[in-house]
């Protein structure tokens, strides 16, 4: 009866290193693609963190300057009057507004 | 059977190595032949990066309730640049580039004379450009013309805190570094080095692993986080330029502060400076003077006068003296403000009345040797802040053996401080006798995402806390019974404050009659203090005394700060007070 592994066991030492390259040569092929992925998608990343950052400094402008116009707006020129009393209530009072 | 796997491999290999030999020669074409025009069209993509782009840290405010609010950070747009070579027609480029953008671009002149340099390849002529108008411009693709990514400090808050926050520049190296303020002193924690996105990741896992684990750049490298109120620097800030330009005076500033743990909220100067806008700013206003410049600052040092004298038992809140109105101390006379003489009255008065006359004989009752000693303690170092080229103060006349050094020092005149070194001493009355050390920044949020908080814990012990009490109690009694005629007081707040009106000298070794530094200084609730402010503005016309020009001020910032922070009431509680 013929061994079954026989056909695999009389391949050459040749075909074994040209087969080891092979795998070898996949698997640099493997890692230079993960690393470059690896790169791309870290230099990506950081943009597109950098530009959510550009993005909320922009908002955070428009808030600086609704801030800065509540404070320098003269609201009694537009019409509105100060408060007749300012009332201190107590935190627990089921009144006090919160 | 062999022959038949043999020339299989053969065949595969053939066209393997077919296949390399392609992805070569394209390589070729990718990388040599076109490399330049492909690195051009990625610097304009959005999802590109460069090792070029400038990259920094950020630095934040912090609001009230501990929201971080960009004070400096990075803004992404695209500059426009040249190749005077290629350029054939520079006055339809010209205006092609003066349409499409609204921001810095050189002059006519400047850009034709640019064009005109033949044996140069590449020369910038415009930038900040905002997205949508770089993007359109580089659309029209003209010769000559390059549309490259640039990105810059941006500063959200324009001229807020300017001053503090500081600027980046080239100075005199080839690299964007801070120059003033926060950007100078944690330039090293701001700093990018920018090649952590290009390193290997497998070769960094072989070589150096340690390295990947725990970088030392993660470690130093990260943002700042300022204690600074964004909402509250808006509010000292507009307040202040009010009253400089109401008055027409030189210069204003204020500092807002934590006498417990010496944060400040707000420090402000006025005239100030737009930080992203450097192009016509006087170099003068780029330094911090709330931390360079020392101003004599008249009465305000009162309190601490008595303070000292208190705490070394020279004198009880019920010591009473003869005020005569005016003294003659070493041929020199000291007069009150109103050449008026009061005859004998207790210490409180020389406070409440801001006497002149008084701190003079307190300051002889203490002795040069023990009035040396306190204010050495008080004004002798540097305060410590995070602040580029803190001034030393002024005390030369405490060397000196002549009395009148120390009785005009005893009311703030003939010596010199920094507005800060100001806060801090006068913040040792709201903090039990201890000076806090005054701070800009909490803490830093490093690249690892560790917050680190800074350790400003250390005190200066200078007075006993009763003796600070009894002048908090004196300067309590000035907001509740003089200030505004006493229409200042707060019923339900307890407010302690003190004046100050100093002459300013006249460059002669002598002094203005009729000009002259105007300062507040307050706390409140005077027996538990939240807040100190110190206010001051230089040379302001038409007006005398500091009780005109900043109380309105000082009062405005008192109410803002005890309805933004929702303050409870410290004493007389009622359920309906006057607003």
């Amino acid at each position: 009866m013929r061994n079954p592994f026989s056909r695999f066991i009389s391949i050459s030492p040749v075909s074994l290193c040209g087969g080891i390259v092979a795998v070898l040569v996949v698997s640099y092929i493997g890692l230079i693609a993960v690393v470059m992925s690896y790169a791309a998608l870290t230099v990506e990343f950081s943009q597109s963190v950098k530009n959510v950052e550009a993005t909320v400094a922009t908002l955070e402008s428009e808030y600086l300057a609704i801030v800065a116009n509540i404070t320098t707006t003269d609201y009694t020129a537009k019409g509105y009057t100060l408060p007749i009393a300012k009332t201190f209530v107590p935190a627990k009072s089921v009144t006090a507004l919160r | 059977m062999r022959a038949q796997f043999r020339s299989r491999i053969r065949f595969i290999l053939f066209f393997l190595i077919l296949a390399a030999l392609g992805i070569l020669l394209r390589l070729y074409f990718v990388q040599i032949v076109h490399g330049q025009a492909y690195s051009d069209k990625a610097d304009r993509q959005f999802a590109s990066s460069d090792s070029r782009l400038f990259d920094r840290g950020a630095i934040y405010f912090t609001r009230k309730d501990g929201t971080l609010i960009s004070a400096g950070t990075l803004e992404t747009g695209f500059l426009v640049a040249i190749n005077p070579q290629v350029l054939s027609d520079p006055e339809t480029a010209y205006a092609a580039i003066a349409a499409a953008t609204s921001s810095i671009f050189i002059t006519r002149d400047a850009f034709l004379s640019a064009t005109a340099k033949k044996n140069q390849v590449y020369i910038e002529v415009a930038h900040r450009l905002s997205d949508a108008d770089g993007m359109a411009f580089a659309a029209k693709n003209m010769p000559g013309v390059q549309v490259l990514r640039e990105r810059w400090r941006y500063y959200p808050g324009n001229s807020l805190a300017a001053q503090s926050i500081g600027i980046v520049s080239y100075g005199s190296g080839d690299t964007l570094t801070g120059q003033t303020g926060l950007e100078k002193i944690y330039d090293g924690t701001l700093s990018r080095s920018g090649d952590s996105l290009y390193k290997n990741f497998f070769a960094e896992l072989f070589s150096n692993v340690g390295n990947l684990l725990v970088n030392a750049k993660d470690a130093r490298e990260g943002d700042v986080i300022t204690t600074i109120e964004p909402e509250v620097q808006i509010r000292l800030e507009y307040d202040l330029k009010k009253v400089n330009q109401r008055y027409s005076s030189k210069e204003s500033g204020g500092i807002i502060m934590d006498p417990s743990t010496g944060a400040i909220l707000a420090l402000a100067s006025y005239p100030s400076y737009d930080g992203n806008d450097l192009r016509s700013v006087d170099p003068m206003l780029l330094g911090n003077p709330l931390v360079e410049h020392v101003y004599e600052f008249g009465s305000i040092m009162k309190p601490l006068t008595m303070t000292a004298a208190l705490d070394a038992g020279a004198v009880t809140p019920n010591t009473t003296y003869n005020d005569t109105g005016c003294i003659t101390v070493d041929t020199k006379q000291i007069c009150n403000w109103d050449l008026k003489a009061r005859g004998v009255i207790p210490m409180q008065q020389i406070i409440l009345q801001s006497l002149n006359v008084g701190a003079a004989w307190v300051a002889t009752r203490l002795g040069q040797g023990t009035f040396r000693a306190y204010f050495t303690t008080l004004f002798g170092q540097k305060t410590g802040i995070d602040q580029p080229n803190e001034g030393r103060s002024l005390l030369g006349n405490l060397a000196k053996p002549q009395q009148i050094g120390y009785d005009t020092a005893a009311f703030g005149q003939g010596i010199a401080e920094t507005p800060i070194q100001m806060i801090r001493a006068l913040g040792a009355l709201a903090n039990k006798g201890a000076m806090a050390q005054p701070h800009l920044v909490s803490a830093i949020r490093l690249n690892s995402g560790i917050v680190r908080s800074l350790d400003w814990n250390q005190t200066t012990p200078v007075f006993s806390a009763t003796a600070a009490r009894e002048t908090t109690q004196m300067m309590t009694a000035l907001v509740d019974q003089k200030l505004e005629q006493g229409r200042a007081m707060i019923p339900t707040m307890s407010v302690a404050a003190k004046t100050g009106t100093a002459q300013l000298t006249d460059g002669r070794g002598g002094y203005h009659s009729n000009r002259f530094f105007h300062s507040f200084v307050g706390f409140f609730p005077s027996y538990n203090p939240r807040f100190i402010i110190l206010l001051y503005t230089n040379d302001p016309r038409g007006v005398e005394y500091a009780s005109e020009t900043l109380d309105a001020t000082f009062l405005d910032l008192v109410h803002f700060l005890i309805d933004y922070y929702a303050m409870p009431p410290d004493r007389g509680f009622a359920t309906s007070t006057p607003s």
